[in-house]
């Protein structure tokens, strides 16, 4: 009896002995993957921290910044066609909404998987720009999914409408169930993210700065944030934190742009030696080879380059190229083409993308002056705008609150104002995507013609409260019992 | 000790049996006293009176009289048996009563049917026999003496029987004058009467032909007892399964084996054919069986997914190991089918598994046996008759049509990428030569008709320019040479293929070296070695792409020589007037397909080498314990030489003007310095490409087999093993730019080539690992009782390292059961000679396969940042794929119930299988939210159920005599249906060549976009779009897919062969015919919006829309006008579609679909055996000439398919048709 006992334990023992072995044995990783275990690791995963696709093609198309060319000139293509007519894009393809959305939540993956690599290993105080930009990535993907896919933010209002469901933890199952929550508890974890990301950034902890959240790229993208959340002051607070001197890092659209070949000029849109760059991110997207879609870019829309496009009554500078009137483009991006086989020259398309700008940043600083009354503030940023982009600019072709009473027939300065800084924002950042954010923000009604087989014009109109404003999340977030959006 | 241990716990398990044996006969007494009891109430009346009768007679009267049949189930009682008859009246118990009286037998009457047998001994009779018998002793010993444990030593005609000791000793008490039996598996069964002796000493003889041929089952692990065996298994001798000419074994399989189908998708060599065993069973994974060889798994060099077999990609080309084997090597494979024969393969088993057997060194008492096999095979060329393409004249007249509608103007034609006869005319036009002050072409019709009439009267043969009959001879030696107790295998062999085209050739050389030894009748063991190298040319050949928006793919400089003899216009020219290559236009550069596949072309090299080696140690008769080990290396490059000559090498060149250096994709940009115009890259040379895929594989098993009989009656075989695999796989890549072959070799690349690499992201050379790891443990357990019942269980454990590191999802147990009833071994069963043998086996059990997911943890790779300037980039880390705690293998569980009847003396021999499986935890891709971060991910998501029928007819018809004929014919039919899915397939996926996945329908079915009609006015196509409405245009991302319509599967759903061989003498003729039926093949994608003036076309052509009204009798499309294709077609909703969506989904839609069925004449050959006479005159043992035809003709397929080869329809690369052939064999022995 003793005898079999010792037997038993023994063989129990061996047993073990090999299954253990066995286990080593087979942790052997498969092919070249690799694991995040070190402060370099978590920094190289939250460089992908950051959208994977580009928003600018359904937005421009859906925006107030197309039109029907009309019949039989330029090029169709869906991603283009449907959402002039504000309807959803069929699939995940390239420059989609599904794409987008798909984009941002690789980015959040990253980000979270980065975090929770930090909160189960120890890598010390090292580690915690990267939890900065993590946290902040996090946030800035967020605010872009519930600003697209979820009813604008009201302000003052209760913002009970369904958001988008905010991912704070890495996925570990096929098909997870997941809440929309609404607009405002989705606002509440941006805020949180960003204000405790942003707290921790390092301005010297990237080898490329430009494409990840340097505290000024972060204090930009939370002026964007609480531009929408009407928290005026903070608007101006973070835009300030930005630069001290936004005149010399704007985009000298008369001067040094001015100067450069076509090739050049795209190239500096999406270069980060170029000031007013404050985040690029790689993405997969074909939006530079739209060349000339028949709903874009057009005959009408050139019209605000013109001399009588703005108060100034001086044409801008901005660059502005035809493929044969009516196919006008901006020219603003070059491709990256992306090549897996050099001898058969095949490859993917890229674009870098200038997520966040310093543009961007001193007009939303001149909004946030309009709402606090603060119209001379307003009026100085303007015009910081108007003397880089304006031919022959001159300090007598300032905008004046007497001038913009004028050109837009109001006595109300604060509507004057903002209709100057969003038609200065169109034609600056047309072909960028933003005009949307502005559109959503001030509620603006956006009306497309349309050109029948005949080649009558007709009109459409998208309300502040259509349903169609807000875009479709794609289909198969039914299995994760996500509700789609009304249509 | 250890030993010791063994033996007393061996003892102690045979009482058990034992014990059994008493209480069953209990029960049989038991049971006969019961059925007397009936027999008497019965009653019946027999009147005989007769003297001296035979027992026949008897029982013939009582049937007459009383209806009832006598059945006799013991020797002990002859009919002939004599016997006095005086009955009257007697009842049948009476009567047997008296017959049997003091005979020791018993009866039992059972539905009219009186069984006559042997009574049953009670404890009291055998204490008897035991002391009133003599006892026996003796020893057993094989030829050389040595003593043979295990022998079951049996009193004939009684259940009496002993076994041999470990010393081959044994004791028996018997009659004094029986006969003792000696039967030992392996060996011929003696007989030796006793005639009064006490001792005896017996020798057995070898029979090597029982052991290997019909009773063991080689399951690659084990050498089992086909009556322990109970699973789907059919063995295929390699002799019966001869191709001669055909140099690659995997095609051996063809037509030979029910519910085995190999398609040929690719008929060059090293090509894998796609094989499946009873179907497909993964929709994402694997569907390739298991290949093992002398017992080890044969890993493949490169794996091959299940759409990349036919794309023709270069690493196609190794996707096979077993074209490193030679034919003549081969002794037999063994397909093993159901879960209980492949059940040992555990968690790779799902896909079934060939077990390869190779040749062993025989017992020759030391003298060399030598054998020469030499096989001169000759190629038969295409020709157009087979297939359907314009002539040139037709195609030149559709062709003007064009230029009348406004294709081919000057501009395009005489600048564009690609261009044939309207390209060379534009040129010439303006080709000025100053020193006559002339044109090359004068500019007015009559000089242009004339120009074009050259080509419109071409008529070229492409088939006749690029294939050749060239020869392809093989050579094979092999010696064998053997003793008792060492015997050796050595052979080599060479095979040279100058190649079915102009830009194909092999050579192939392998040998092989295999000795056994047998160091004692405890220890014996073997090595094996064998290698093969491997020296291929190919036409160069890229990856192909996909373009999932237009529905197209594309290989860019495709020069497979079929594929364009297909697509390439008649009228085009291979030589000038004067008889020099005429060169056309292909991206930019002159082209000349002859000049191209001599300038750029692949060579493949592959060194390949095992050794292997096994003991085994009987650590008492019935424990036997053994160790195998292998480690494999395989060293595989392909090396791509684009010579400076080539068209290939002339793209990166071409910069003559500014129109095709603006347009040219192959010059370099400088982001640097964005003012200048691009520039060329390859300014001078070629490039040397080189791929490396290098294999590295260990192989360890232990095995413990315990082997048993108990009482004669009970056999019992445990065996257990443990195995682990260890796989490293490396491919590596290089670019060599600007090597310049016409110079020496030297190398002066540009360093732009370099950066624009670096700034693209394609460095110009990469290297990556890939480790396969993988341990196993095993129990498997066969009893058998009376050789009448086996029980069959294994159960295994698998571990690997693919699927990452959690421990939990890597393991997986798999186990199954299984049994069979010999019928005919029953007593019951009425010896005879038509019906001579029925088995009957039922099987149930789970086996798995790993799918191609590897998340069971989150998996990350590093990249370097796409992005395009050096100050820009960094490293990254980016997730491949989230983590899935729910990742599993994917799994079958199969229930099979089969039989195997023989017939006329087991000279017929006829299996029917019938199996049901339900596949599960199947892996493929499925769109999620995206909300994880991972819209698509690879996850356990389909169940899938298959089901099917194997027939197998096969014997020796007739032997014995002059005239001989061997028969087999065979047919499986398996249907498999998904049942389940979770996941939104879009059109595009669905309507691939390679089929797609949908519940309800086949594994792999194939889709299409029904078309509607063409346009009254302009005759371009309309289909039925996603949402059911007349369109000329279907998101192809779309995953509305109601309107698609259903074709079949892909794969044929009925498949089988019928083989015939007859011999009269010295004489054979044999034939083969294969057929498959059920599948559904995509016809290949001709119609495009344009046509340049360089593709063939369909004669289909000529049947097109022309003018309005023709749409009610063609659905060919018409050829459209520039202005129509960009301006006039209309989506549904109103707007303008560009006509390349319409055109090319006319590829996709129900108008280009065949039906894959066929019967194939495979294999015809003659053969001779030359005359004995002769044979000693040249001191030769034996000789016999064949002639051999391979692949004769398509006696039957779709008449769509217009001549085309439904089993291959590659896309161009490396991918050649199966070639017809006859084949010149040699054998001769020494």
């Amino acid at each position: 009896m003793k005898n079999n006992y010792k037997k038993i334990v023994l063989a129990g023992l061996s047993f073990m002995i090999l299954g253990q072995s066995c286990n080593k044995y087979l942790d052997k990783a498969p092919d070249n993957r690799t694991e995040i275990n070190s402060v370099e690791k978590v920094a190289q995963l939250v460089a992908t921290a950051y959208p994977t696709a580009d928003y600018l093609t359904f937005t421009e198309a859906a925006s107030d910044n197309a039109e029907d060319k009309g019949n039989g000139v330029g090029s169709i293509d869906d991603v283009t066609t449907r959402p002039y007519f504000w309807q959803d894009v069929i699939g995940s393809g390239t420059s989609s909404a599904t794409a987008y959305w798909n984009g941002c939540y690789e980015g959040i993956a990253a980000a979270n998987q980065a975090l929770e690599a930090i909160n189960t290993q120890s890598f010390g105080n090292e580690v915690l720009p990267y939890k900065g930009e993590a946290l902040v990535a996090r946030a800035y993907a967020h605010f872009m999914l519930v600003t697209l896919y979820s009813k604008a933010y009201v302000i003052g209002g209760t913002n009970d409408s369904p958001g988008i469901p905010y991912v704070t933890e890495p996925e570990t199952e096929v098909i997870k169930q997941y809440q929309r929550g609404t607009v405002a508890s989705t606002y509440d974890k941006i805020e949180k993210d960003l204000t405790e990301g942003l707290a921790l950034l390092s301005a010297s902890a990237y080898k490329v700065p430009k494409y990840h959240f340097t505290p000024a790229a972060a204090h930009a993208f939370a002026s964007r944030f609480y531009l929408f959340k009407g928290d005026w002051q903070k608007v101006i607070e973070h835009a300030n934190a930005v630069s001290s001197n936004f005149a010399t890092e704007i985009r000298l659209t008369n001067s040094a742009l001015f100067n450069l070949s076509t090739d050049e000029f795209n190239q500096a849109f999406t270069r980060s030696d170029q000031k007013f760059n404050l985040l690029l991110a790689n993405q997969y997207a074909a939006y530079q080879r739209q060349s000339s879609p028949r709903y874009g870019y057009g005959e009408k829309l050139v019209a605000m380059f013109g001399v009588s496009g703005n108060i100034t009554g001086k044409s801008y500078a901005n660059k502005i190229l035809s493929y044969g009137v009516p196919n006008y483009t901006t020219y603003k991006y070059r491709e990256y083409f992306f090549v897996t086989n050099q001898i058969s020259n095949i490859g993917l398309p890229y674009m870098m993308s200038p997520l966040i700008t310093t543009d961007e940043t001193l007009m939303n600083r001149a909004e946030a002056y309009v709402k606090l009354g603060q119209y001379a503030n307003a009026l100085a940023d303007v015009n910081t705008m108007l003397s880089v982009t304006v031919r022959s600019y001159t300090a007598t072709d300032a905008a004046t609150l007497a001038k913009v009473a004028t050109y837009y027939k109001t006595t109300d300065a604060a509507q004057g104002l903002i209709s100057l800084i969003l038609d200065v924002k169109k034609a600056q950042f047309l072909q960028e995507g933003i005009r949307w954010l502005d559109i959503l923000r001030n509620r603006i009604t956006v009306r497309h013609n349309v050109f029948d087989a005949q080649g009558v014009e007709t009109f459409i109109e998208l309300t502040p409260d259509d349903n169609r404003r807000v875009f479709q999340i794609p289909e198969e977030a039914l299995l994760s019992g996500v509700p789609l959006n009304p249509r | 000790m250890y030993k010791i241990y063994i033996r007393i716990l061996c003892t102690r398990f045979s009482y058990i049996p034992k014990l059994l044996l008493m209480m069953k006969l209990i029960a049989v007494i038991l049971l006969a006293s019961l059925m007397q009891v009936s027999a008497a109430s019965f009653g019946q009346l027999v009147t005989l009176k007769e003297r001296r009768v035979t027992l026949e007679r008897v029982f013939k009267e009582i049937r007459k009289q009383s209806g009832f049949d006598v059945l006799v189930s013991t020797e002990r009682i002859k009919s002939s048996t004599i016997v006095e008859a005086n009955f009257s009246n007697a009842t049948i118990d009476d009567v047997m009563q008296k017959i049997l009286n003091g005979r020791d037998l018993t009866y039992s009457i059972e539905d009219k049917t009186i069984l006559i047998k042997a009574k049953p001994k009670t404890v009291l009779d055998k204490v008897i026999d035991y002391f009133s018998g003599v006892r026996i002793i003796g020893k057993v010993r094989d030829k050389s003496g040595a003593p043979l444990p295990g022998v079951v030593v049996k009193e004939k005609g009684t259940n009496n029987a002993a076994t041999t000791n470990e010393r081959g000793e044994y004791q028996i008490n018997a009659s004094e004058n029986a006969t003792l039996v000696f039967s030992f598996l392996g060996y011929k069964t003696a007989e030796v009467e006793l005639k009064g002796k006490t001792t005896l000493e017996v020798t057995l003889e070898e029979d090597a032909k029982q052991l290997n041929e019909v009773n063991v089952v080689s399951t690659g692990y084990q050498q089992l007892d086909r009556k322990l065996f109970t699973g789907s298994a059919t063995k295929v001798k390699a002799e019966d399964a001869q191709r001669n000419g055909v140099p690659d074994i995997s095609r051996m399989l063809e037509g030979q084996v029910a519910g085995v189908s190999v398609q040929n998708v690719s008929g060059t060599f090293g090509a894998a054919p796609k094989i499946r065993i009873r179907g497909a069973t993964s929709i994402s994974g694997d569907n390739k069986p298991l290949w093992v060889v002398d017992g080890i798994i044969l890993e493949d060099v490169v794996n091959i997914s299940n759409e990349a077999l036919s794309t023709g990609d270069a690493n196609t080309l190794i996707g096979s190991s077993v074209a490193g084997l030679n034919p003549d090597d081969i002794e037999s494979f063994n397909i093993l089918k159901d879960a209980a024969a492949t059940a040992m393969y555990g968690a790779r088993a799902m896909n079934g598994v060939i077990v390869v057997t190779t040749k062993k060194g025989r017992q020759t008492q030391g003298a060399p046996r030598i054998s020469y096999t030499g096989n001169f095979t000759t190629y038969l060329k295409p020709n157009y008759s087979q297939f359907d393409i314009l002539n040139s004249a037709d195609q030149m007249s559709v062709l003007l049509e064009l230029e009348n509608k406004g294709y081919f103007q000057h501009t395009s034609a005489s600048r564009g990428a690609n261009g044939g006869p309207f390209y060379k005319m534009y040129n010439a036009l303006y080709d000025y030569d100053e020193a006559t002050d002339t044109y090359a072409l004068k500019n007015d019709g009559a000089s242009r008709t004339k120009f074009l009439e050259r080509y419109a009267n071409a008529n070229t043969d492409w088939f006749d320019v690029l294939f050749k009959n060239s020869l392809l001879q093989e050579h094979s030696l092999s010696i064998t040479s053997g003793t008792e107790k060492f015997q050796t295998y050595a052979s080599t062999s060479y095979l040279h293929d100058s190649g079915q085209t102009l830009g194909n050739s092999v050579d192939r050389f392998t040998g092989n070296f295999r000795a056994n030894f047998k160091l004692s009748e405890k220890f014996s063991g073997e090595i094996l070695a064998n290698g093969s190298v491997r020296d291929q040319r190919a036409p160069g050949t890229l990856t192909r792409n996909s373009d999932p928006v237009y529905g197209t793919f594309s290989r860019d400089f495709d020069i497979n020589p079929y594929s364009y003899a297909l697509n390439t216009s008649r009228a085009l020219t291979a030589y000038d007037q004067n008889g020099n290559l005429e060169y056309f236009n292909r991206n930019y550069a002159p082209f000349n397909i002859i000049n191209e596949l001599e300038n750029n072309y692949l060579t493949l090299g592959q060194i390949d080498f095992k050794v292997q080696g096994g003991v085994k140690y009987k650590i008492i008769p019935s424990l036997t314990y053994s160790v195998d080990g292998a480690y494999r290396y395989a060293k595989t490059d392909r090396q791509h030489y684009i010579l400076e000559n080539s068209n290939m090498a002339g793209a990166f060149r071409a910069a003559s003007d500014a129109t095709i250096i603006g347009s040219n994709p192959f010059l370099y940009t400088n982001p640097d310095d964005l003012t200048a115009l691009p520039t060329v890259i390859l300014p001078e040379g070629g490039f040397y490409n080189v791929t490396y895929d290098n294999l590295k594989n260990y192989y360890f098993r232990q095995n413990l087999e315990f082997d048993k009989t108990f009482s004669v009656d009970h056999r019992l075989n445990v065996f257990g093993s443990m195995e682990v695999r260890y796989i490293d796989r490396q491919t590596a890549n290089f670019d060599g730019v600007g090597y310049q072959y016409s110079n020496g070799g030297i190398v002066n690349a540009n360093y732009n080539y370099f950066k624009k690499a670096q700034e693209s992201g394609a460095p110009y050379y990469g290297m990556s690992y890939g480790a396969d790891r993988f341990s196993s443990f095993a129990l498997r357990a066969a009893y058998s009782y009376k050789d009448k019942y086996s029980i069959n269980a294994t159960t295994r454990y698998d571990g690997s390292n693919l699927m990452g590191k959690s421990t939990t999802a890597r393991w997986l147990p798999t186990w199954n059961v299984s049994g069979a009833w010999n019928i005919d071994q029953e007593s019951f069963w009425p010896k005879n000679d038509v019906f001579s043998s029925a088995r009957v086996r039922a099987t149930y059990g789970l086996v798995a396969n790993l799918g191609n997911a590897n998340n069971s943890i989150a998996t990350f790779y590093n990249q370097v940042s796409r992005r395009p300037y050096e100050n820009e980039k960094e490293t990254v880390t980016y997730i491949s794929s989230l983590a899935n705690s729910e990742l599993t293998w994917e799994k079958l569980k199969e229930l099979n119930i089969g039989t195997d009847l023989t017939f006329f003396k087991d000279r017929i021999n006829m299996t029917v299988d019938v199996y049901q499986r339900n596949i599960f935890d199947l892996i493929g891709s499925i769109n999620t939210s995206g909300i994880g971060g991972q819209y698509t991910k690879t996850a356990n998501y389909g169940k899938m159920r298959a089901k099917g029928i194997e027939f197998t007819l096969a014997g020796n018809a007739i032997t014995g005599g002059d005239f001989k004929w061997r028969t087999q014919f065979n047919f499986a039919l398996n249907k498999n249906e998904i049942t389940e899915l979770e996941v939104n397939p879009n059109i595009f996926s669905l309507v691939d060549d390679n089929g797609g996945a949908l519940v309800g329908h086949a594994q792999a079915g194939l889709y299409s976009i029904q078309f509607d009609r063409l346009d009254h006015n302009y005759g371009y196509p309309y289909y039925i779009d996603e949402n059911g409405v007349r369109n000329t245009y279907v998101n192809l991302q779309s995953t509305k897919i109601e309107n698609l319509k259903y074709e079949g599967p892909i794969d044929p759903t009925f498949t089988g062969g019928f083989y015939n061989q007859f011999r009269y003498k010295s004489f054979s003729f044999s034939a083969l015919f294969t057929f498959a039926a059920g599948n559904y093949i995509r016809l290949s994608p001709t119609f495009s919006a344009t046509y340049p003036d360089i593709y063939s076309m369909s004669k289909s052509m000529l049947n097109r829309w022309i003018q309005p009204g023709d749409e009610t009798r063609t659905t060919v499309p018409a050829l459209l006008d520039p202005f129509t294709a960009s301006q006039v077609i209309v989506n549904a909703d109103g707007s303008t579609v560009s006509a390349t969506y319409p055109y090319n989904l006319y590829n996709f839609s129900s108008e280009r679909v065949a039906k894959g069925d066929f019967i194939r004449f495979k294999q015809i050959s003659f053969g001779y055996d030359l005359p004995k006479s002769l044979m000693t005159k040249l001191g030769l043992a034996n000789a016999t000439v064949s002639l051999i035809g391979n692949n004769l003709a398509l006696l039957y397929s779709d008449k769509k398919l217009n001549g085309q080869d439904p089993e291959f329809f590659g896309n161009g690369g490396v991918a050649l048709p199966i070639p017809r052939q006859y084949t010149l064999s040699l054998k001769v022995g020494f």
